[in-house]
């Protein structure tokens, strides 16, 4: 990916991010909020995604049926997302219709309506999008551990809220949520594909220059840079699938020591994708804990993962249990191979894989506009864009030395949060 | 309410895949290659099946095409399961295997340099696979784990339910996934035999697409895939004929703990890229995919409130398919959203589409064609559906004037000829109701 971009800010605040892409008819249009569950209070869970799904609700000028078909007829596809520290909301579609898409997120920056029956109406939806996400065993095991793996901070909630939240929060919630944080001062704009930069930015001028600028305070949590305690969860349900999850803590997205604990990650269970929009990934059949957890029949998958976030988080592995299997036994498996990268630096010949495979990766996803478009403001979220355009170059300047001091800093295996997801009848306890 | 005052018209791409600029070609063994070229892409994708599948399974050995696909990266008779993985994931590269009923499936990925590695890997594994049987046990253990997990899934249960009562005593209604009981009764030999008797590279397919030129393309394929000989390859069992269900069925499969059930309702499709099809295609865009899942979106989920996904699809593939709607809601929401769907069903059956419906579906269906052509997979998914389904190279290109011709009357008739409100096929899986 090239670094030909440019960046603007509007007198209003609006950040402005521009990257030229000709290689198809297409452009992918991003809207990128500071606000997330970061950001929320206890007994306002879920308030920052709720507002995402009333953004596609209908504004003064234009309802939200008028907005949907307007994008649909292009044939093109919009979307938004909340996570712990941001909403965003993008549109992918054909450049000659990106105007509309213009006039649909300027329209919606300041001027949607919030109308209380259709606060209702989303509630139950809302709702039956938690019953959904709870019908999955690792959905409910996975809330448990993030709850149990901070002390305060909001990471602890997951983004779409308690369901306790959500049958109390009001329209006046919502509401006051939205008019003090979609500001052009606490947005930014990424737009990538097929367009002419000046040409665009008189558009962009034209469109969100005029929106009323305003102070935006936020809810800023203090940062837990210690890990948690060690503490173990135990949980039951029907069936006889198991699974563990290992929550360890993660540094921010800007610290050094996260292209470490990326390539550390790697080596344990194999390599993740950058790209948020599909572009392939790569197999881990040859990752540590695959080679001794898996190929040798203890577990029948095993997956690792971290996020790149404004405050520490967590670094996850995930394990499905061989049902044959004692979990402890598998938990002890696992120890012996981390305890291995403390122990010693990982050959370096190991090393360089796990940085040819992060260049692959990274290949992969520039055939994406959306995921290029993605990049610049997601970056943006917790670093800059220099952060992604260094990713690769970072990556490859990891050692086998910094990859056992991240093991050593972050994987103690008394500073962590075990969670079991057990057969109720207790035929896999141990 | 205003009006946009943006406005736009659907652009024409220089560089879409057609007749001039598409490589197909077959292989001096009976493979067939597509190729197109990708400037931008530093990568290339590989995407492509062979014809063989779980139609040739009996119902005692459910799971071997499966498995046999699963299994033909744990080693070779040059490589072990461990050289063989590293070879490609050292790399960077991806390769993966699956089965469906009539094809074994492939899709891999590489920088454009690695290429004539992963297809050299490609043929050693469908030539030579040795499904050792210490992998061979582990792969059961995997599969019987899914097969666990799948058991406490309500999306899957309505799903098996629903082949199971849609296709009745036809192969499409076995899961190709296999049970319980017959994965844990196969063998190693089973795979053996299988491969031996199946694999082979007549009836193989595929499509290469990325930042490599064509005839390079074909250079590489005549040193790998060209070279993969199997002069005893059976052909697969003909696909025996299908009568939809002739009444209602509706089944519940319950599940207890879970917060939501999944429920879905079906009749058959019309025949894949035949002329109903394709009106059909503007209809279901209608019923359940346009804007916010069309008019059940609306009716479910934005005036209801019922559910957070429901949506129609129109099943594609060789043989008999399902047009499906599906949904997720509360238990004590079933019966409401049920009647619900029904009364969009009737209403779909009962008028015309609007012209506004269907000029809006029409608009949407052509510009949607430039983002499904984006990048390498996209096309190489595209490629392997004209090989499919015997389209022309510029399928593409003449995609727009198929859609165009097809009136709200036409939709209304087609749709008429395979929904019956009084043959729905109805399954759901939660908690009881």
């Amino acid at each position: 990916m090239t670094s030909n971009i440019q960046q603007f800010t509007l007198s209003n605040g609006l950040k402005v991010m521009l990257k030229e892409i000709h290689t198809a008819p297409l452009v992918s249009h991003w809207v990128w909020y500071g606000i997330g569950s970061r950001n929320e209070l206890p007994g306002k869970t879920g308030l920052s995604h709720w507002v995402e799904h009333m953004q596609f609700k209908g504004t003064q000028r234009f309802s939200g049926r008028r907005m949907d078909q307007a994008i649909a007829k292009t044939g093109g596809y919009w979307n938004a997302f909340t996570g712990e520290d941001w909403t965003t909301y993008f549109e992918t579609l054909p450049s000659s219709a990106l105007d509309l898409a213009m006039e649909i997120e300027a329209e919606r920056m300041r001027g949607s309506r919030f109308l209380a029956e259709e606060v209702e109406t989303e509630r139950t939806v809302i709702i039956s999008e938690r019953e959904g996400n709870e019908n999955e065993p690792r959905f409910r095991l996975a809330e448990a551990v993030q709850a149990a793996a901070f002390q305060q901070h909001p990471y602890r909630n997951e983004v779409i809220g308690f369901k306790t939240d959500l049958l109390a929060i009001t329209r006046e919630d919502l509401y006051s949520h939205y008019q003090n944080y979609y500001a052009p001062s606490n947005a930014l704009l990424c737009l990538a594909g097929d367009f002419e930069t000046q040409k665009v930015l008189r558009k962009i001028a034209k469109r969100y220059g005029v929106l009323p600028t305003s102070e935006v305070k936020k809810d800023t949590p203090q940062p837990e840079y210690a890990a948690p305690p060690f503490q173990e969860i135990e949980m039951f349900g029907p069936g006889e699938a198991s699974y563990i999850q290992v929550a360890y803590r993660c540094p921010q997205g800007n610290s050094e020591d996260f292209f470490a604990l990326t390539i550390l990650d790697s080596l344990l269970a194999g390599p993740s994708s950058l790209n948020m929009f599909g572009s392939g990934g790569i197999g881990n059949r040859t990752s540590r804990l695959y080679l001794a957890l898996v190929d040798k029949g203890l577990a029948a998958s095993v997956s690792g993962g971290l996020n790149a976030n404004i405050d520490p988080g967590t670094y996850n592995l995930n394990l499905t249990c061989n049902p044959a299997v004692k979990p402890a036994q598998l938990l002890k498996k696992l120890d012996q191979q981390i305890e291995k990268l403390r122990a010693a630096p990982a050959p370096k010949k190991e090393i360089r894989q796990a940085q040819k495979q992060a260049k692959a990766l990274f290949a992969y996803g520039s055939d994406n506009i959306t995921n290029q478009a993605f990049w610049m403001g997601y970056s943006s979220s917790f670093a800059d864009y220099n952060w992604f355009l260094n990713y690769v170059e970072k990556l490859e300047s990891v050692s086998p030395e910094a990859v056992m001091e991240a093991a050593r800093k972050y994987l103690d295996p008394q500073k962590r949060v075990i969670g079991y997801y057990l057969p109720q009848n207790g035929s896999n306890h141990g | 309410m205003a009006k946009f005052t943006a406005t736009h018209q659907n652009p024409v791409s220089e560089n879409m895949p057609g007749k001039n600029n598409i490589l197909r070609t077959e292989l001096n063994n009976g493979a067939q290659l597509l190729s197109f070229r990708n400037p931008s892409s530093p990568a290339v994708v590989i995407r492509g099946y062979l014809n063989c599948g779980a139609i040739a399974e009996s119902t005692e050995k459910l799971g071997t095409a499966s498995l046999t696909a699963s299994m033909l990266m744990a080693g070779t008779e040059k490589q072990t399961f461990k050289a063989l993985n590293a070879s490609i994931e050292s790399i960077g590269a991806s390769l993966y295997f699956g089965a469906g009923a009539l094809q074994t499936t492939f899709a891999g990925q590489c920088l454009r340099e690695d290429l004539p590695k992963l297809l050299a890997t490609l043929v050693e594994v469908v030539d030579s696979p040795t499904f050792p049987q210490a992998q061979f046990e582990r792969y059961k253990m995997q599969t019987l784990t899914m097969l666990a997990i799948q058991a406490q899934d309500s999306f899957d249960q309505a799903d098996l339910a629903f082949n199971h009562l849609f296709y009745r005593e036809h192969p499409y209604a076995h899961p190709q996934s296999g049970t319980f009981q017959t994965i844990q009764g196969l063998t190693r030999d089973d795979l053996v035999e299988f491969h031996q008797r199946f694999y082979g590279p007549k009836g193989m397919a595929i499509a290469i697409v990325g930042g490599i030129q064509p005839g390079e393309a074909l250079q590489i394929c005549h040193d790998s895939i060209g070279t993969w000989a199997r002069p005893k390859q059976n052909a697969l069992p003909e696909l025996p004929a299908f009568e939809p269900p002739q009444q209602a069925q509706r089944e519940h499969i319950p599940l207890e703990d879970k917060s939501q059930t999944d429920l879905m309702v079906g009749t058959l499709a019309p025949e894949t890229m035949s002329r109903d099809y394709y009106a059909c295609s503007i209809g279901n865009n209608i019923l359940g995919q346009f804007g916010m899942m069309g008019r059940l979106g609306n009716s479910v989920r934005e005036k209801a409130g019922l559910a957070y996904s429901i949506q129609s699809d129109l099943g594609g593939g060789i043989g008999p398919m399902p047009w499906l709607i599906a949904a997720g809601v509360n238990p004590d929401n079933l019966e409401k959203a049920l009647r619900l769907i029904r009364k969009e069903l009737e209403r779909f059956l009962n008028q015309p589409v609007t012209t506004t419906e269907l000029n809006n579906s029409k608009t949407q269906m052509v510009g949607r064609i430039p983002l499904s052509l984006e990048n390498n997979s996209g096309i190489a998914n595209a490629l392997l559906s004209i090989e499919r389904y015997g389209l022309s190279l510029d399928y593409f290109s003449e995609l727009p004037s198929i859609l165009e011709s097809i009136s709200s009357e036409e939709i209304l008739a087609a749709a008429r000829r395979y929904w019956d409100l009084n043959e729905l096929v109805i399954t759901s899986s939660g908690r009881a109701y």
